[in-house]
């Protein structure tokens, strides 16, 4: 079984998930975030020998851990828990308590995942403008130079996150793996790319660019959740591909 | 010079000041809860860092930081901004100034104690498990479940269970006790956490890069940080010898987690199995210290250097 998690208002992930399909990856399930909320009944077991993530859905499909494949995993939020039953004083105690669950039992699939969930974050490792654009200038892509200071944070990094003003159009080159898929890209913005994947242990990134100071294709931020739909036929083949055989690195 | 991140008065932070000043080494302290004093800027130019940070009425290069050791507290929850609204200008002072901080101890290659995000998997102790069993260390086995009766079937294959929070929110671990299965339906609102109980001796070992301080801790208490509150006496901490390889071991689960300083909760079977109960990346060591006399701050200001 492969999975797609997304939130119910996450349009690209519908999209793959219906492209997959298409393309016979058979068995997939879609579970949302708001479907996941209501489950009715979650368990995780964590010991030596054994790792169990399962949950049984409101919608009577049940999911085990251990059979799924391959998770697209577009998570940016745990689900949120339905509090009404819980005391309006331990509301607080039981959110926290819950996202400590679901980073735990996501991270317990043993299949591929893409991405896998971190502390700071589901769908992979969220970081600052600040430390993606010093990534950005490690792996070779053409950076602006940023300043940061006083009670406006980040200045110009408020814009839609990202690290110029008004920096459209924005040009994404989304990495699955180590391979870019952007065929306009010059082959050093697309090898700039899959060195940042890399750097930032991230399987599916997208990576955006824009005309700015430091030439046509100026880093202007880095996303865990790219618009799957930029990528077209090539992004869902590559996916597909992906799911079919596994990631060629650590995945 | 190391930069000092915290309220001052706080205990581990004393004490790691108080050895950098027996050391003679150059430090600053920000102290968070002045943080209207303060201004700092990083310029971010390709892989190079700059900025400053004005403290004590010194303006310091960031680039010349080349110790961080971090202890702050939730900057939002600071006594200063009570009653402040949401969007306070001070409060968004005290939001900009944290998160420049944070932005740069996340990158900056000064040593920093510990970078934020390697912090992180203390925010799941049930996540923080898989990385320790990863590590080759025993790990008591561990259920987050909502459902009562896979508790009870757990309860019936180990005999003797403990509960406690499954986040980083501080919490009493206690025994599930013939009493409390009544209640278990109320775990059906949210996934709960149950742990195997193991017996033995509760270890606490300090990890500071290289150096370790294990101390043996006596309780009868099941959560010996409440022994007073649990009706025992307080817990009687002396130092422990783990020379044997464990020292390495648990040198080695803190490179793994990405932390230079971490506080590890283990216990010790009779028959000396090695369980990991918990890493905690921003331990307070000061309590141990002032009931063994191991010279743990005194490592972190040298380690820092």
């Amino acid at each position: 079984m492969w999975l797609v998690l997304c939130a119910s208002d996450d349009g690209a992930a519908f999209w793959a998930y219906r492209g997959l399909r298409s393309l016979g990856l058979e068995p997939l399930e879609l579970v949302t975030a708001e479907v996941l909320a209501i489950s009715l009944r979650w368990e995780h077991l964590v010991g030596a020998g054994s790792l169990r993530a399962n949950v049984d859905l409101a919608d009577g499909r049940k999911i085990r851990g251990e059979a799924v494949s391959g998770v697209l995993n577009r998570l940016v939020y745990e689900p949120s828990l339905p509090l009404r039953n819980v005391r309006v004083a331990d509301r607080s105690y039981a959110a926290s308590e819950f996202a400590a669950f679901c980073l735990s039992w996501l991270s317990a699939f043993p299949g591929l995942m893409l991405n896998r969930p971190t502390p700071q974050g589901l769908s992979g490792r969220w970081r600052s403008m600040t430390e993606w654009a010093y990534l950005s200038a490690q792996a070779g892509l053409p950076t602006p130079d940023h300043s940061l200071g006083g009670i406006d944070v980040g200045g110009g990094l408020r814009n839609d996150g990202r690290l110029l003003t008004a920096p459209e159009p924005v040009r994404t080159v989304i990495v699955i793996g180590e391979n870019p898929v952007e065929d306009s890209a010059p082959a050093c913005i697309r090898e700039g790319c899959i060195r940042l994947a890399a750097l930032s242990k991230t399987n599916l990134l997208g990576v955006e660019f824009a005309d700015g100071p430091a030439g046509p294709w100026t880093f202007v931020g880095a996303t865990l959740q790219p618009d799957l739909r930029l990528g077209g036929d090539a992004l869902l083949d590559a996916l597909f591909k992906v799911f079919r055989d596994g990631l060629s690195d650590t995945g | 010079m190391i930069l000092l991140c915290g309220i001052p008065s706080e205990p581990p932070l004393a004490a790691v000041r108080n050895e950098l000043d027996k050391l003679q080494i150059e430090h600053a302290v920000y102290n968070q809860r002045r943080f209207e004093e303060v201004e700092i800027r990083l310029d971010v130019s390709g892989v190079s860092l700059g900025g400053y940070m004005s403290l004590e009425g010194r303006k310091l290069a960031l680039e010349e930081m080349s110790g961080v050791y971090l202890r702050l507290m939730d900057d939002q929850s600071l006594p200063e901004l009570e009653g402040e609204p949401r969007d306070s200008e001070k409060r968004l002072l005290s939001t900009a100034i944290h998160d420049v901080l944070m932005r740069w101890c996340e990158i900056t290659r000064a040593r920093v104690v510990n970078r934020p995000a390697a912090m992180g998997s203390n925010n799941s102790k049930p996540y923080q498990l898989q990385l320790i069993r990863n590590e080759k260390f025993q790990i008591p086995e561990t259920l987050v479940a909502n459902d009562p009766g896979l508790v009870r079937e757990f309860l019936g294959k180990h005999k003797k269970l403990v509960y406690k929070s499954a986040s980083g929110e501080r919490s009493i671990v206690q025994l599930l006790a013939e009493e409390d299965l009544p209640r278990l339906d109320r775990i059906r609102w949210c996934p709960t956490l149950f742990q195997q109980y193991i017996e033995g001796m509760d270890l606490r070992v300090h990890v500071v890069g290289n150096e370790v301080f294990a101390t043996r801790v006596d309780s009868g208490a099941i959560d010996y940080r409440y022994a007073h509150r649990q009706g025992y006496k307080d817990a009687k901490l002396t130092p422990y010898d783990i020379s044997d390889g464990l020292d390495e071991r648990c040198i080695n689960l803190s490179r793994a987690l990405g932390l230079d300083f971490t506080g590890i909760d283990l216990k010790i079977t009779p028959d000396g199995g090695v369980y990991c109960l918990e890493v905690n990346p921003s331990p307070a060591f000061s309590y141990y210290e002032n009931h063994t006399g191991q010279p743990i701050a005194r490592a972190i200001a040298k380690h820092l250097r």
